[in-house]
């Protein structure tokens, strides 16, 4: 309870977004992702960030939630834009104060990398808001499908990332109450030298594996019996269908691609 | 011995879904079922009742067909899955279609993050249609009345909630046979109460059904009771007739009902009652008076003087800072003598928890000021030395286990107090003592019985020698042997001068403590002595917040006693009492 994992936190609504298959969506949230790579100018920094922010409002996800889901990655990307700010070197100097320098050169990578990537990790947010985990599996298992023609486990792998996505929760509950229990007994967690710290961390990290273990017992049990065989045949409630909709936003997505290019 | 075994079932006879036929299984060197012969007819409601370590969860496995037994003959639904000439896998997967099983821990059988996916699962699995898939999750999520919560993170439902997901999951695949193993042992009374609602329904449209169970008062819903030992069936029969061997239920570690337990001890009394399990044959052999419940209530406890206080909570509030920014608490004041027995109750969510946390001092609350042990725990540091002198027994306190032997996992805590060594040795000697493990110290702590696993964790919170026990939820789980030898634990912890603090779910622990708390809704609902807040007038207020009366009180007023007992023994003297006046 004390604290929770933010992953794969779907939230419920009707919105084109949330209609689309899955592994359309998968895909444009990947080109989305690898696009901003190639974000170099002002006028590209901005297409990106609308093309984003167009998104945000299709998705009909609370404008709160969004900005909840990627607080964590903003705050780290701020850590990266001070970083950028100091010790890029190139340009005029604007400030100088001994060890301290800011360039102008400096200045724009700070807001560059950081902004750009903001557009990326507002793609993968709204992909995991908007897509069950379900859909993400089946999603994740039509792209390992390849995998499974050779004789390698895709479906299987598919399956472990959707466990994975459920039970990151309980595990995140389980650690910190054996954390607070632990603590109750003197345990000093977070206070001494690096290696007594390491020390403190060992009766909880091998307590929390037991009780994985103890999940991991049952879990196989409950799969036994509710007629899961790994690699059998089995049917979907919901199955993926591409519709029109999903190869035009592909289609878009490409021309969203190109239209980058061209405004370097 | 075997009572009445004939008379319900046959052997083998095509109407039996589930035939087991002198099964004996074993692992390594220890039997788990030792020749047993059981039939379940179709549409029947069986429950099996025994011990831990009886054999009851093997059983369980046997017959929902995940375990081939090593002798003997079993067939399920129809097939013939093990016979002489040993397992038949072919079919075994056919009988397995049709067979369900919930077990204890829900979140082990949720393997989705939606619940209608989950419920989805298994008949994805049997390569049902689209359609049919849609048209069984609507229906089971109506049956278990979750309908509103279709869409939502199972993560983040309550314990009962989970359960109930769980058995929709099970049920959409239309099993002939749903095998219930312990659904109620992490559960709280409100969440065991909905699994036995959906359990009677289910029985009532032909569902075959075999429920395992710790609760004594929920075998008498069955048509038949079967009691395991040591893996071989001692009795069976009708709930009635099992329940009227006491002496060897309690010989098994098992206890009988509630209105059984009454009956007997009112005739041991010489009073002339029927002997019965049903509480209402049992009142209305009783009923005599009228309700009289005039008395009114009073919350506040009496002011204590500051100087004895083990325990001051003034003006709290907490809020956790997680996206709904909720309040887990508001405004709690109370105070707590030294050496008292407090009990803590109220329903999931209320905020129990989180006042243990606070409690402990493993947090320091947004407003407000708690006292503990003459210490503020506002300051991190002042935080840190309250560790030890509070001992915190967190809910399935076996999981914090993790040293290779129970001596290390126990010296834990004391050497993490810097002691020396001498000292340590002594205290955790002392502490194995009073759990009753001495002479397991070499033994690694995953290997010991549940129940002993739990006594290992407590004896390692016992050794930091602590002021104040706070605990939660610790007899969640055990079987009634399990239960009772705990609670002489802690009455004798208690004794021994330590103030403890109990959350628990049953107001029949609740009503054994000097001091009880109960929480709704982060407020402090009423607070006092056992006898003022389990008051007949405060019946509808308990009610409102999920709570209830401890049962001798609530069994007293369907009579209309006109004294409040709170224990069996009050009540068995108050109707002793009774009787005699109405004779004079």
């Amino acid at each position: 309870m004390a604290f929770r994992l933010k992953m794969g936190q779907y939230w419920p609504a009707d919105s084109l977004l949330h209609r689309m298959d899955a592994r359309a969506k998968v895909a444009c949230a990947l080109i989305i992702m690898v696009s901003v790579f190639f974000v170099h100018s002002l006028p590209q920094l901005l297409f990106s960030w609308a093309v984003a922010l167009l998104l945000v409002a299709l998705s009909h996800v609370p404008v709160t939630k969004v900005l909840q889901s990627v607080r964590p990655v903003v705050l780290m990307l701020c850590l990266l834009a001070i970083c950028n700010l100091l010790l890029v070197r190139s340009g005029d100097a604007l400030v100088s104060l001994g060890p301290l320098v800011i360039t102008t050169g400096g200045v724009w990578a700070a807001l560059l990398y950081s902004l750009r990537l903001v557009a990326a990790v507002l793609a993968a947010a709204l992909l995991l808001l908007t897509t069950t985990p379900t859909q993400l599996t089946d999603a994740f298992d039509a792209g390992l499908a390849p995998l499974s023609r050779i004789g390698l486990p895709g479906h299987e792998l598919a399956m472990v990332f959707s466990l994975m996505l459920r039970f990151i929760p309980t595990l995140a509950d389980e650690a910190s109450a054996i954390l607070d229990a632990q603590t109750a007994r003197g345990g000093a967690l977070a206070e001494g030298s690096p290696i007594k710290r390491v020390r403190a961390v060992v009766p909880v990290i091998v307590a929390l594996l037991a009780s994985s273990l103890r999940h991991a017992n049952g879990l196989s049990r409950a799969l036994d019996a509710r007629c899961y065989t790994g690699g059998a045949e089995r049917s979907h409630w919901h199955p993926l269908h591409m519709e029109l909709r999903d190869w035009l936003a592909l289609l878009v997505i490409a021309l969203y691609v190109v239209a980058l290019f061209l405004l370097r | 011995m075997t009572v009445g075994r004939d008379k319900l079932t046959g052997h083998l006879s095509p109407s039996n879904v589930v035939s087991l036929s002198h099964v004996t299984l074993r692992y390594d060197d220890l039997t788990a079922l030792d020749d047993i012969t059981l039939s379940v007819a179709e549409g029947e409601r069986v429950c099996v009742l025994g011990a831990n370590g009886s054999g009851k969860s093997t059983l369980a496995s046997v017959i929902c067909g995940l375990l081939a037994p090593d002798e003997g003959e079993v067939s399920l639904v129809g097939q013939q899955v093990f016979g002489p000439n040993g397992v038949d896998f072919a079919a075994y997967q056919r009988a397995r279609r049709d067979l369900g099983l919930v077990f204890q821990n829900p979140d082990d059988q949720i393997v989705t993050s939606i619940v209608e996916e989950d419920i989805a699962f298994g008949p994805e699995n049997l390569c049902l249609s689209s359609e049919e898939i849609g048209r069984r999750v609507d229906r089971e999520l109506r049956r278990v009345a979750l309908t509103d919560y279709a869409r939502r993170d199972p993560s983040r439902l309550s314990g009962g909630q989970k359960q109930r997901v769980a058995i929709a999951g099970a049920l959409a695949m239309e099993p002939r046979v749903l095998v219930l193993d312990e659904p109620g042992a992490l559960l709280d009374v409100r969440g065991r109460r909905g699994i036995m609602r959906v359990m009677g329904q289910l029985h009532e449209q032909g569902t075959t059904i075999v429920h395992i169970t710790h609760f004594m008062d929920e075998a008498l819903a069955a048509d038949r009771v079967v009691v395991l030992d040591h893996g071989r069936i001692t009795l069976e029969g009708a709930p009635g007739e099992v329940f009227s061997h006491g002496d060897e239920l309690a010989k098994l570690g098992l206890q009988m009902p509630f209105a059984a337990r009454l009956a007997t001890e009112l005739r041991n009394r010489g009073l002339d009652v029927p002997w019965t399990c049903d509480e209402r044959t049992l009142s209305a052999s009783l009923a005599v008076a009228k309700p009289s419940n005039t008395g009114t209530s009073q919350f506040e406890a009496s002011p204590t003087k500051q100087s004895d206080l083990a325990l001051q909570v003034d003006n709290v509030s907490y809020t956790y800072h997680d996206e709904d920014m909720h309040k887990a608490l508001k405004s709690i004041s109370f105070g707590v003598t030294r050496g008292t027995s407090v009990a803590i109750v109220g329903q999931t969510g209320s905020g129990k928890s989180t006042l243990v946390r606070l409690l402990c001092a493993l947090e320091a609350p947004d407003q407000g000021r708690i006292v503990v042990d003459g210490v503020d725990t506002h300051a991190r540091r002042d935080r840190r030395k309250l560790h030890g002198k509070v001992g915190y027994v967190m809910q399935h306190p076996e999981r914090q286990l993790f040293a290779e032997t129970v001596l290390k996992d126990v010296a834990y805590g004391p050497t993490n107090l810097g002691l020396p060594h001498a000292e340590i040795q002594k205290r955790c000697a002392h502490a194995l003592e009073v759990v009753g493990l001495t002479g397991k110290e070499d033994a690694s702590p995953f290997q010991l019985s549940g129940g002993q696993q739990r006594l290992c964790a407590i004896a390692g919170v016992l050794a930091m020698r602590p002021h104040i026990l706070v605990l939660d939820e610790p007899t969640a789980g055990l079987d009634p042997r399990g239960r009772r030898q705990l609670e002489h634990i802690l009455e004798g912890i208690h004794e021994s001068g330590v103030t403890t603090i109990r959350v628990t779910h049953s107001m029949d622990d609740a009503a054994k403590a000097q001091q009880v708390i109960v929480l709704s809704q982060a407020h402090i609902l009423m607070q006092g002595t056992a006898q003022e807040v389990f008051s007949p007038a405060n019946k509808q207020a308990l009610h409102d917040a999920g709570l209830g009366l401890p049962e001798p009180l609530s069994f007293a007023l369907s009579v209309g006693l006109e004294t409040d007992p709170l224990t069996m023994n009050a009540l068995v003297d108050s109707l002793i009492d009774l009787c005699a006046g109405e004779v004079s």
